[in-house]
């Protein structure tokens, strides 16, 4: 991958991303979203983030496999997500499962 | 300057302080997270200034040090953005008489953090210059502590072991997220159906299962808000 096209890249979400944040500021009472739509896309983010997240903890060289170390760390990453407030504590805990089990158990 | 901008920052700086805090574990993890991923000091940054969205970053960084196709990685990057369009059109009353030039800088600097906190108070004020403080103040404060702390974890990935697996950080970061979007039953549906629709999917060419989940977990996430709001009779 050479540098030029990492910065096309780069640019191209840059662009993707000022593009939503400014739309409506931008066009100001121009423009109003029909109901449906905004409906329909508040369900955009949920989707996306776990359309990236779930490959990536259950599928391990290829194959679904429902006991993997980073599932176990997800799990609880998640359990500890939804108990407490604290930003910190997920990756806290997410990591330590994750390593202890690469680690110590060489998984 | 304008007593009354200068009023609006204070108490959108002041109302905004305490939850900001939770910007520093996010950036310092984003930092490492493009470290890690292969990019440079000077890539990393560049990358955190253009876009300034860390959900954004980590969720196409795979994509990209793939070398993926770009307008995957632009459909990925604008699926991860979506919910700014909402937020966009839900503030946007807020920038009433406010100059186009300072809308502009407005929507770069769109977080949501200060979304979630300013937009009620931000509708309800009627003095414009009061507003555009209100919300600017925590918006450059944001964008301070954002860039500041991305590049402690920059700087700090160079220095970490290499098998940690601190590229897992990104994953929890986005989990993380996750969580409190999936608050209400049919988010939770969307994110099911997207995540594990992406699994089935994982064989399509050039990752367009990735896209494909998205919207299957779009639709799911509608149908699920029309079916349980039918059957509890709410509109």
């Amino acid at each position: 991958m050479d540098g030029a096209w990492l910065w096309i890249a780069f640019a191209l979400v840059a662009l993707a991303t000022h593009i939503p944040r400014g739309s409506f500021i931008v066009l100001g009472q121009r423009a109003r979203l029909p109901q449906p739509v905004q409906d329909a896309l508040r369900y955009a983010p949920a989707a996306a983030l776990a359309a990236i997240v779930v490959p990536d903890v259950l599928v391990v060289d290829g194959a679904v496999q429902l006991i993997n170390p980073k599932l176990a760390a997800a799990a609880v990453v998640l359990a500890v997500a939804m108990r407490w407030k604290n930003p910190w504590l997920p990756f806290i805990f997410g990591m330590a499962v994750l390593l202890f089990l690469r680690k110590g158990f060489g998984l | 300057m304008n007593p009354r901008f200068v009023e609006g920052a204070r108490a959108g700086f002041k109302v905004f302080l305490p939850l900001s805090i939770g910007l520093i574990p996010w950036a310092i993890v984003t930092g490492v997270a493009l470290r890690s991923a292969g990019l440079s000091i000077g890539e990393a940054m560049g990358m955190n200034l253009m876009v300034f969205a860390g959900v954004a970053q980590i969720g196409t960084l795979p994509l990209i040090m793939a070398g993926a196709p770009l307008w995957l990685i632009g459909l990925t990057a604008l699926a991860l953005n979506l919910r700014f369009v909402i937020f966009s059109a839900a503030i946007a009353r807020g920038f009433d008489g406010v100059p186009l030039v300072r809308r502009m800088l407005s929507g770069y600097l769109l977080v949501d953090g200060v979304f979630a906190v300013c937009t009620q108070r931000l509708l309800a004020e009627p003095d414009r210059d009061w507003r555009f403080g209100y919300y600017i103040a925590p918006s450059l404060w944001a964008w301070g502590l954002w860039q500041s702390f991305v590049l402690v974890g920059v700087l700090g990935a160079g220095v970490l072991p290499q098998d940690w697996s601190l590229e897992f950080m990104a994953t929890i970061a986005l989990m993380v997220l996750l969580v409190p979007l999936s608050s209400n039953r049919p988010m939770l549906v969307a994110a099911l159906v997207g995540g594990l629709a992406s699994v089935a999917l994982r064989g399509m060419p050039l990752k367009l299962g990735v896209i494909a989940a998205i919207v299957a977990g779009i639709a799911a996430g509608f149908a699920a808000q029309r079916i349980l709001s039918d059957r509890s009779g709410a509109v």
